[in-house]
This record gives structure tokens, sequence and C-alpha cells, in this order.
């Protein structure tokens, strides 16, 4: 599975160069694979066979029976005869030897799953449990990791490995970050850039959890920004209220895809005729300085669907299906290679 | 490279899948033995699309697949003495199965290491360091599916925890709360679709988002404003096959995209156009292009990703729709 490696036509010197290079690193490679399966066979947990898949590994992080076989060495072999002290450094060893591997592969979960592993296996300490504080170096090590993954983020915002790690780092801090702090986090990423539909999506689901969780309110946060005990702190996180943040974006980039996606699950089912409306009007408004727009046409007929659908007794519907029709005639020009949904849709609508 | 890469290179793409078990003295070779079984049954799964089953050989093969059989725990590896995981057994039923050689398997351990990776919340593990994706639920009931142990399967445990995937956009993610891909789309449709609860879909949301993975080049993307990636045109194709919504893709201009990503030279198709190509691309490249209709092709099951005609006779299809076969 090769991803964006360029096809170079090579002449027939420079491919016989190669292969003649290639041929040692091979010989290597076999020699030390062979070794330690070998030694894997033998179920040899010394520390020498775990020096040998430090080798192996960093020459090819993607090859998971190695990984495996390191776990089990330092299960059988190395932690038993270690004091906890020890076992805390070694496993800091292990993140940092990892942490050198995800710099040259951000994208082989083998490698983010190892580290899930180390966390998950950090001894309590420094103290026992009458002494106090028996999670502290749990608690340090996973505070790193976030670090780690906010790092990690920062490189590549939409790398998906780093963002389900985060919620794997975020579901077992031994003191869990509040929500809200995760909202904020989700605010800054967005405003950083409005495309990441990553940081959308997280966003979806920490304010789901907040409003399922009763400590904001789903429709004063959609208004308001936020209510309730949490209220200063949302404020001061995020100014912007939930539609704001959305409109801002919108009307910043309306050919990009990830705000409308959200908004739609922000609308959700449209039982709030008021919000349906007065959201359809801001994207008109918008449709008209953007008149090209598919996505303010497209989620124009979407709403205005939902209108049909929810509020059939309360509204226009002749119009309603008058301006769909139009809406989804002019689609059919700006977005031809989705004709057939359009044309579809053109159908249901006719059939109402 | 000027001229212009309109058609299929059907007899090229045969002879680089030929080549792929040749390659000894390349490093990329021996670098990548960890993914040598999914390889395999990517490369004559591809030869089956292209109407070549023939063109690797038989016992070789299938000497190979038991070699990578790990006795103890009942799976297979990617390699000799590599560890059992499910993707690689997964593969390695798939082989047998298309090499009509189901019967030198001890079906009940088999069964037994998939079963085994379920975990308390529904979902399936890896292998047994426990990693959970609803990748590895797909590949399960796959799996179980085509060895006839369904049966064997806490099959609402599994489904309530795909159902838990499920996102606002239609899509599934990998884990709860992770965000929708199209890999992720086709493997839990695939998975509902085989356990009979594609009904669990929000399906006007998901063809919808499937539809809008398609960029002004033809080609497709795996989550919004994304590049595109000849792989993602079989998931996205497939899951839309399962949704009965393929024409929701410009055919045309898709088949181009993957046409263009080909290489004149040594065969094979990349991820696009201009890149390496890989056995991986190649064959789902093929996928994507069968279940467009192109000509001369055979048609696969997009739900099983294998020949159409051999799901069939197992009495395992299911109510997919792909485009009509074009005559030429
Ligand atoms: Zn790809």
């Amino acid at each position: 599975m090769s991803h964006g490696v360029r096809r170079v036509l090579q002449n027939k010197e420079a491919l016989e160069a190669k292969k003649l290079k290639d041929q040692s690193k091979i010989r290597d490679y076999i020699t030390l694979t062979s070794d330690v399966l070998n030694r894997k066979k033998q179920n040899d947990w010394s520390s020498q066979a775990f020096q040998l898949t430090t080798e192996l590994l960093q020459v090819n992080p993607e090859f998971y029976t190695i990984w495996n076989y390191r776990r089990r060495i330092l299960l059988n072999g190395i932690i038993p005869q270690s004091t906890p002290e020890q076992i805390r450094d070694i496993l800091a060893e292990e993140l940092s030897m990892t942490m050198a591997a995800l710099k040259v592969h951000p994208k082989v979960y083998w490698i983010w799953n190892h580290r899930g592993w180390c966390l998950d296996n950090v001894p309590s300490g420094p103290g026992t449990e009458q002494e106090g504080d028996p999670r502290g170096w749990e608690k340090g090590f996973w505070d790193r990791e976030l670090f780690v993954v906010e790092k990690m983020l920062d490189a590549d915002p939409r790398n998906f490995h780093a963002w389900s790690y985060r919620r794997i780092v975020l579901a077992n801090m031994p003191i869990p970050k509040p929500l809200t702090a995760e909202l904020a986090y989700t605010t800054r990423k967005i405003e950083a850039n409005f495309s990441n539909f990553s940081a959308w999506h997280q966003r979806s689901k920490v304010l789901s959890s907040l409003w399922s969780k009763g400590e904001l309110d789903s429709n004063k946060s959609k208004e308001e920004g936020a209510s309730g005990i949490l209220y200063h702190e949302y404020i001061s996180n995020s100014s912007l209220k939930e539609f704001d943040l959305v409109h801002n974006a919108m009307y910043t980039d309306p050919y990009d895809q990830s705000v409308w996606i959200y908004h739609r699950w922000l609308i959700g089912s449209g039982d709030d005729k008021d919000i349906l409306e007065r959201e359809i009007e801001v994207i008109q408004s918008l449709l008209e300085e953007e008149s090209g727009s598919k996505w303010c046409m497209e989620s124009l007929v979407h709403y205005k669907r939902l209108l049909l659908s929810n509020h059939a007794s309360t509204t226009d519907t002749s119009t309603l299906k008058r301006d769909c029709m139009g809406l989804l005639r002019r689609l059919l020009e700006v977005d031809p290679s989705r004709r057939a949904r359009y044309e579809e849709i053109e159908l249901e609508i006719a059939r109402l | 490279m000027s001229f212009e890469l309109n058609s299929l290179l059907v007899s090229l793409h045969v002879t680089y899948i030929q080549n792929l078990g040749k390659n000894k003295d390349d490093l990329t070779y021996h670098l990548t033995a960890h993914l040598r079984m999914n390889a395999i049954y990517w490369g004559l799964t591809a030869l089956c699309t292209m109407n070549h089953r023939e063109a690797l050989d038989r016992n070789e093969m299938i000497e190979y697949v038991m070699s990578c059989w790990d006795e103890e725990t009942g799976g297979f590896g990617a390699h000799p003495d590599h560890d059992a995981h499910i993707l690689s057994t997964l593969s390695a039923i798939q082989i047998l199965i298309t090499q009509d050689a189901i019967d030198i398997l001890d079906i009940d351990r088999v069964a037994k290491f998939i079963l085994s990776l379920q975990q308390p919340s529904g979902v399936f593990a890896g292998d047994s360091f426990g990693e959970v994706d609803t990748r590895f639920s797909y590949i399960a009931v796959n799996a179980l599916s085509l060895l006839g142990r369904l049966g064997d399967l806490d099959v609402e445990k599994t489904v309530a925890y795909i159902v838990q995937c499920r996102n606002f956009d239609g899509g599934f993610g990998s884990r709860i709360g992770a965000e929708s891909h199209a890999s992720q789309a086709f493997v839990c449709c695939a998975a509902l679709t085989i356990l009979d609860r594609l009904d669990e879909v929000d399906a006007p949301t998901l063809s919808w988002w499937l539809a809008e993975r398609q960029l002004p080049n033809g080609g497709l993307n795996g989550r919004p404003e994304k590049l595109e990636d000849v792989c993602y045109s079989f998931w996205v194709l497939a899951s839309l096959s399962m949704l009965k919504k393929v024409h929701y893709i410009d055919s045309g201009k898709l088949t181009s995209f993957i046409l263009s990503a080909q290489d004149p030279e040594g065969g094979g198709i990349a991820d696009r156009p201009g890149d390496m190509p890989d056995v991986f691309h190649t064959h789902f490249g093929l996928a994507g292009l069968s279940i467009l209709g192109y000509p001369g092709l055979v048609d696969l099951d997009p739900v099983y990703c294998m020949p159409a005609a051999l799901i069939e006779k197992m009495g395992l299809r299911k109510g997919w729709q792909a485009l009509e076969r074009r005559a030429s």
C-alpha cells in the first residue's frame, strides 16, 4: 500500500545500481528478521532480544508481530524483574522510542497502539493507596500524552489516527479534562482553519455529551452560547455563539463543505420552525452574494424540504416546492456530476 | 508518457501481478511481508476481476496460505511465523474459497479464533493485544459468513456496537465517537448487510455524504476536503451499491480517473495519476471499475469483495446493485 509516492522513470544503470545497493540491506534485514523470529519461537524474553526488536522496528515499524513480541518480552521478562520506578522509566523510554518513529511514520497505527499499551501499564505510584497519590505517575503520563497528540495535530490537523488517539487519551486520563475545555480546543482548531472537518466532528460529539449531561442547555447554547454552571468558562473560551461560528465559516468560504455538513447537524430534523426559517434566510442572503455556491443551494433545498415535511400545515407549500424545483434546476447546471441525485429529489418533491 | 490512458491495460496488469512474487531482490518486497497474505488476496481477486484467475499457480498459493496458519491460536498470520491476526485470517479464508480449497481448513478452530476476538462491548479486536475497530467487526462477520458459522455469533451485540459508531453525517467511525470515513462506511454497511440489518443505516444521509466524496477531477476522497485516491473508489461505490445508489456518482469521470492512475509501462494502478502502483490500489481500482460496469470485467460482489458468481453459488448474495456491464 503506497500513497503519494511519485513514479520515476529510472534508466537501466540506475536500477542496477539500486539493486546492488539494496542487496546488502536485504541480507541484513533477512538475517535480523530470522534471528528475532527464532528467539520469539523459543520464548526468549532477554534484554538482548528486546534490543533486537528495537533495531528491527526502527527499520520496519509496521511489523506488528515484532511489536507483539516486544510487549511479551516486557511482560514476561523485563517487568517481573523490575521495581515500580524502573517499570515507569522503561515505559517512558518506550514512549520516546515510539515518538521518534511517529515523527517519520505519523500514520502507522501499530505505533499508536504500542503507546496506548504502555500507558495502560503504568504502575501505581509514587505513593501507595495509604500514602496518597497512587495515580500520580499515571496522571503525568496521560497529561504528557495529550500534549504529544496536540503536537501531532498541530503538524497535521486532519490526522485521523491522532484524532482517534486523542479521544482514547481523553477517555482514559485519571483526572478527566472538562468537556468545556475540549469544546474550547475545537473552537481554536476551527478558527485556525474552517475547513477542518475533524474538529467540527469532534465539536458535535462534545456538544452532544454536554447537552445530554445537562451541563449546557442545547437550545440556549445554540442561541446564546451557554448557560448554567459552566457559563463563564464557556464564554471565556469561546465568545462565539454556535450559529455565529457557523455563519462566520460559511461566509468565509461558502465552497468548503465542512461547515455545511456541521450546519446540517445543528439543524437536525428541523423541528424548530423559527430556527429553520431564520437559517434559510441567512443562507439565502449569502446566495445572493455568491450566486454560484452549490452548498448554499443544496442546503436551501434540504431545509426547505424539512419545512415541507415537518411544517406543511403552517407554511406556503406551493411556494416552497417551486423554490426547491428552481434551486434543483440550477444545481443540475453548477454540479452536473451529481445530477442523478438532484433529479431523484425533483421527482420526490413532485410527488408531494 | 504522452498517450492517453483511456482503456484498461489488462494484459499489463496481469503481468504486473504475476511479477509481484518475483521481486525478491527489491527491499520493499521484504519490508512488506506483514501484508503478504492480504497482498495475495488483492492480487488473486484482481486477477479474477480481469478473468485471469489461472495466472497465479493455485497449488503454490494454497501451500503458502497454509504455511501461515498458527496452530496455537487457530488464526492466520500474514507470513510464516508472523502472529495470527484477524486481517490475514480473512484474506486466507477468501483465498481458499476463491481457489475452491476451503476443505483443507480446520473450520472449527478458525471460527473459534475469530469469535474469541469479540469484546464485551460487541466490537472485535484485531488480535490478542486488543486493538478494536469496526473494520474488525466486518472482517469477523464476513469470515464467519463465508465459513457458514454466523450462527455462532452474537448478532445483537455486534450490531449494537456498529450502530453506536454511526455519525450525524450518516457515515460511520472506526470506534464510538470517531470521525466518518469512506472505508468505515463500507465496512459498517457491509457488516450490516450480511447480518440483514441495513435498516440501521440512515440511507438518504449516507448516500448524500458518499456522493459528495467525488471531486471535480472525477476521483473520490475518503472524507470532506481531503485528496482523491483510487482505493476510495471501491469503498464509496461498494457502499452505494448496497444502498442501490451507484448512479449518484459520475461514472464517466470516475472511470477516467481510475484509468489515468494506471502505470502504462510496468502495469498496475496507483493511488493517483503519476504515482507508484501497488497491488492494493490495482485491486481496488479494478473493483471500482467492475462496479461501474466497465466492459470485459467480471462481476464482483461488493459486500464480500469477491467474485460475484462464487458468492451467489454459496447462497450468500445480498440485495446490492452495481451498474450494468457495458458491452464496449
Ligand atoms: Zn489509497
